[in-house]
């Protein structure tokens, strides 16, 4: 298990999502809105490029190249002095995190990857076994976050109290390296931490918590009767639970219910009274940051203006 | 050859094929034999065969020192120790390599294996040049016992130890003896498709504990301390004052006229005690105890209603918390379990659905003492008020059971029970291991439920069914019974509306995903090591595995020993285990303990201080060992107290003249060992004896690796490694040294724990450029594979400076 006091604060590298960076760009600027006022040494790297995941579970690239990607941002993140390699998407956490342990450990591999590095005349990609470390140099943004949860508290500006919030933890960040996580894995509590932090009343339990957001990537698209079902089972129990706030950490997760949310209330024919942010947006809320410069509401499909007026915010 | 060693020689163990696959003995006895050192090998030389060929060597070669290369120390030392006095030898003048946890079992290349085992060979006989003899100190055992916990394993060992004539005290937290077996109604039985009363098993022995003038019983008492060392050891207990005196006759008029209901943590948290009350009906002894907590007298509200209604005047609000000391000669640990808490998975509900509650929970429901007075109701429906306090709170008639079956509580007619919870769970908050108890818990309430109430539907969701031995006939029975078996680990326990609940599991059978509706969903809460047992083992200063338990010296020949002489342990501290299983292990303790004290008089280590009289100017800076074992005899002369010294080593640092040398790790002893050991490029260990050389032992048990250039030498602790030494080991070519010490975990290490950080830092600055070449690591016994790879990373830094 992770220890919240190995979480580090500097040379982290701000992984960039492409699912927040075309669907919630509010994310990343909440997040670098935090991290500023945070103190923590973080850097942007154009030279980045996309982790693949979204390809990858779609069966649109396959784990040689994925591999492949992961070994030449790895070498970005190296050479720009930033290793510890924090992302905004649990699965680019996930990927990245998976990528390395093949890197270190899987010797055919990493000379295959090395291989085409070399023929293309590329031989500052070049990864060597334990370049990086899976335990030590990946990050997901919210861990950062709760290590920070103190100085949270203190520049609250905004406080959430009587706020009902529910936490969607993702499932690529607790599911897929499940010894390698902060906390039970089976009791996720990242998110509740935070949200309480910042005064809001996370709901301890709730009716098929872990269940899934629903995605499952290419299901969305092929199965899309069965995945829009698991989304609508757990809104209803977020309904019953009287959950007014969704808090997520995943973009993937973000889209399947802010995007889906008003197609499943027409399909079925339900209603739900619940918005949803990131937990970097809420922090940054609750920092003060403005909704729509900073947090980027304006992105988002179910509307928030509802919420926001009758807590005060707008 | 060195003079010194020309009645030396090597004995080399095969271990069969544990070490003799891994290491090339016969490359070893060429090489060695060139040099002129004997070296004889045997299959087992830990067995009756292997001991005889040790002493018909001695005495056929007239040996007088001699190396054996076999399994850590720590398993056979004694054993060949006295198997070399047997033959006429000190001792002190047996020196072992560990060729098994410290080479075999670590290094697969079985060159570097042979090489590694070589030079700790060598660095052994080197050592036999600089061996001296030790005489033997001695001291009378104390024949008295101190049993710890009065659950079925303390009372077992407590009437056993007193049958045989040892004069035994049973000390006791709660306020009554009986344990847990108190509490569970029934046990099963392995030969028998019947439950029996628990209690009508244990009241008796807890009448015959306060009955047997063997025993002296103190309940509500905790231990706070022990000192001294095997076989007289001194014990200071915190005796809480109950506030109601001995001659209490137990009538309960007290409890009837006390407005004060509390918490019964006996009841598991039910509210329906006063707070002057016994635990249970049948409680040993037979008298009152107020909850100082609660008592409104005792928090200044004026009361006294109990005192009022005593005849005997036994209600004392003056009683005072007592301190009393013991010295006993052997101790039995036998401080239990509890049920893990179920709430650290929250899928299932537990704490916060009313109708989910554990296997302990359910045994008190069916209990006939229990809150609901073995009505079996959903907790949802009760309200439990005053008129339903438990017989313990001495309201309890024939009248309150009336109650139950009027109100209009709903009995639970779908029942579940879901396994493993908390065992067998390799997740983060959960334990690797079977409870063992469990599945049998489960069949039997499955079973008293379906007697009592056969319309009842059970399913048992397991993962395996576990029912070993005779169990399995009763396994059968309740299978017969009609009882339901899914086998799968349930994902989610759902709340309706109406407090009904779902299990949501796949039955991995079918592999179908079921939906079970229940009344009532029961949590079979893994067995862990009580409070008590890890606080009890901390005190104690012995050693406990990684989930808490006390350990045993060896889990087939020693089974109820502790890491420490002269300290048993038994029953669930131990290990999980039933009360069947219990009860024997408690004999074997009492055993144990017997025989220990029946030793009398005991040889106690001699490797402690000795003091050079010639060297000694009376500085009296030895006067500052942190255990006080020195002082200043009249005639003023430096003595230290062999039953006081840990043999740390801290006086060999703080004696600037070298007076001061710990027998069998002499300067001269070291260096030498150094010396023979310590090749070009080599990660040199020093390793504390105590916890951090369990743990390098442990990396072999564990079937980890690192390279063959660590080598490892044992000290008492660093304290005894000076500069000097550490030049000596560079100079041999050492790339690196490491400290490897025990953690500041147990009373003792606490104290040396920090003294070890600063010689290290004080030793890193002295030894100048080398410094940056000296390391410390703490070692825990469960991080064997952290120290493996600390081993590994040194050794290869080592590697690429060479």
């Amino acid at each position: 298990m992770k220890a919240i006091e190995s979480i580090p604060d500097s040379q982290l590298l701000l992984f960039k999502s492409c699912m927040v960076g075309q669907e919630y760009p509010g994310v990343e600027t909440s997040t670098r809105y935090v991290f500023d006022r945070l103190g923590v040494d973080y850097c942007i790297n154009d030279k980045q490029s996309c982790c693949t995941g979204i390809g990858h579970y779609t069966d649109v690239f396959e784990g040689l190249t994925t591999t492949a990607i992961a070994a030449r941002n790895f070498a970005v993140a190296r050479s720009c002095g930033y290793p510890n390699i924090t992302c905004l998407c649990s699965t680019c956490y996930a990927i990245n995190k998976e990528a390395c342990e093949v890197l270190n450990t899987n010797t055919e591999i990493r000379e295959k990857v090395n291989s085409i590095f070399r023929e293309q005349g590329l031989e500052n990609l070049v990864y060597e076994k334990d370049d990086m470390n899976p335990r030590t140099n990946f990050y997901h943004a919210v861990e950062i976050l709760l290590s920070k949860v103190n100085e949270i508290q203190k520049q609250k500006k905004f406080d959430f109290s009587g706020v009902k919030a529910a936490a969607h933890h993702a499932c690529h960040y607790y599911k897929v390296k499940y010894l390698d996580v902060l906390g039970n894995p089976e009791n996720p509590q990242l998110i509740d931490t935070i949200a309480a932090a910042c005064g809001a009343e996370p709901v301890r339990w709730y009716e098929d918590r872990t269940l899934t957001c629903g995605m499952g990537f290419s299901q969305l698209h092929l199965n899309k009767d069965t995945s829009l079902q698991v989304t609508k089972t757990k809104l209803d129990s977020l309904q019953k639970a009287g959950v007014e706030l969704m808090i997520h950490m995943c973009p993937n997760c973000h889209i399947q219910y802010d995007r889906y949310q008003p197609v499943i209330e027409e399909e079925f024919d339900v209603k739900y009274d619940m918005v949803h942010m990131n937990i970097a947006q809420f922090v940054a809320l609750s920092m003060g940051a403005h909704p729509y410069k900073v947090c980027g509401f304006q992105t988002h499909s179910v509307p928030l203006e509802e919420f926001l007026e009758k807590k005060g915010i707008v | 050859m060195n003079a010194a060693l020309d009645k030396a020689a090597v004995f080399i163990c095969h271990c069969s094929g544990n070490i003799s696959e891994r290491i090339d003995i016969n490359f070893i006895k060429k090489t060695l034999k060139a040099e002129g050192v004997p070296v004889f090998d045997y299959e087992y030389l830990c067995s009756r065969e292997g001991q005889t060929l040790i002493k018909n060597k001695i005495s056929e070669r007239n040996l007088d020192r001699i190396v054996i290369g076999s399994c850590t120390p720590s398993k056979h030392g004694a054993l060949f120790k006295k198997c070399i006095q047997e033959a006429g030898l000190n001792r002190a003048m047996l020196e072992i390599a560990n060729l098994r946890e410290h080479c075999a079992w670590v290094h697969p290349d079985r060159a570097g294996a042979t090489e590694k085992a070589l030079s700790l060979l060598r660095g052994k006989l080197r050592r036999l040049e600089n061996l001296e003899p030790l005489e033997e100190i001695k001291v009378n055992i104390v024949p008295q016992a101190l049993v710890i916990g009065g659950g079925i394993a303390g009372i077992t060992a407590a009437v056993n130890l007193a049958d045989n004539g040892i004069s035994t005290c049973l000390v006791e937290k709660d306020s009554s003896i009986g344990g847990n077996m108190a509490k569970i109604g029934k046990v099963f039985s392995p030969d028998k498709l019947a439950e029996e009363c628990a209690m009508c098993s244990l009241s008796p022995l807890m009448n015959e504990v306060a009955a047997n003038p063997n025993i002296t019983l103190l309940t509500w008492t905790e231990v706070e301390r022990l000192s001294g060392s095997a076989g007289n050891f001194t014990v200071r207990l915190r005796k809480k004052p109950r506030y109601v005196r001995d001659n209490c006759t137990g009538c309960g008029r007290c409890s009837m006229v006390c407005p004060v209901l509390v918490e019964n943590e006996f009841n598991c948290g039910h509210t329906d005690k006063k707070a002057i009350s016994l635990r249970f009906s049948q409680s040993v002894p037979k008298t009152y105890c107020i909850d100082p907590d609660h008592c409104l007298q005792l928090n200044g509200e004026a009361c006294g209603k109990c005192a009022e209604a005593c005849k005997s005047g036994a209600i004392d609000f003056s009683q005072k918390e007592e301190i009393i000391e013991l010295n006993v000669g052997a101790v039995i640990v036998a401080t239990g379990f509890e049920e893990y808490d179920a709430s650290q998975k929250p899928q299932y509900g537990y704490g916060i659905f009313k109708n989910v509650i554990t296997q302990m929970e359910l045994a008190r429901m069916l209990g006939i003492n229990g809150p609901t007075k073995g009505e079996l109701l959903r907790p949802s429906d009760s309200s439990l008020d005053s008129r339903t306090v438990s017989s313990t709170g001495t309201c309890g008639n024939e009248s309150s059971y009336e109650d139950f079956s009027d109100n209009d509580s709903e009995r639970p007619e779908k029942i579940v029970m879901i396994q493993c919870v908390g065992s067998r769970d390799e997740k983060e908050g959960g334990n690797r291991y079977c409870s063992r108890y469990c599945c049998m818990a489960a069949l039997k309430h499955s079973n008293l439920i379906k007697k009592k109430y056969p319309g009842t539907e059970i399913t048992i969701c397991y993962v395996d069914l576990r029912a070993l031995g005779f169990y399995e006939n009763y396994y059968r029975a309740v299978q017969d019974a009609g009882v339901k078996f899914v086998r799968g680990r349930p994902a989610e326990v759902v709340e309706k509306p109406d407090k009904s609940l779902v299990v949501r599991l796949e039955d991995t059978l079918t592999q179908t995903i079921k939906e079970l509706p229940a009344d009532l969903v029961v949590l079979s809460a893994a067995m862990i090591p009580s409070r008590g047992t890890r606080k009890i083992a901390s005190i104690l200063n012995i050693s406990q595995d990684e989930s808490g338990f006390i350990k045993e010296r060896h889990s087939k020949l020693k089974p109820v020993d502790s890491s420490l002489d002269g300290i048993f342990v038994c029953g669930t501290a131990q290990s999980p285990k039933d009360v069947t299983d219990t009860i024997s292990q408690a004999g074997l303790a009492a055993v144990r303990g017997r025989a220990f004290i029946a030793d009398s008089p005991k040889a106690l280590v001699n490797e402690i201080p000795t003091i050079n009289p010639l060297l000694c100017t009376q500085c009296q800076e030895c006067l500052r060992c942190p255990f006080e074992a020195f002082s200043l005899s009249e005639s003023g002369k430096i003595t230290v107290d062999p039953l006081v010294c840990t043999g740390c080593g801290y006086c060999t640092e703080l004696c600037q003249n070298g007076a001061i040398q710990i027998a069998s790790f002499t300067k001269s002893q070291l260096k030498a060992e150094i010396e023979g050991v310590v090749k070009e490029g080599d990660l040199l260990g020093f390793v504390n004896s105590g916890v951090a050389s369990l743990t390098c032992d442990n990396i072999g048990n564990n079937a980890l690796s690192y390279p063959s250039n660590v080598k490892l030498i044992k000290v008492p602790t660093n304290l005894v490694v000076d500069k000097d030494l550490l030049l000596q080991a560079f100079k041999c070519g050492a790339s690196a040294v490491l400290f490897i010490e025990d953690p500041p975990d147990s009373p003792r290490a606490e104290i040396i724990y920090p003294l070890t950080v600063r010689h290290f830092e004080k030793l890193k600055k002295e030894i100048g450029d080398s410094g940056s070449k000296l390391y410390f690591k703490k070692a825990y016994v469960p991080n064997t594979k952290g120290l493996a790879g600390t081993f590994t990373s040194l050794a290869r830094e080592g590697e690429m400076i060479k």
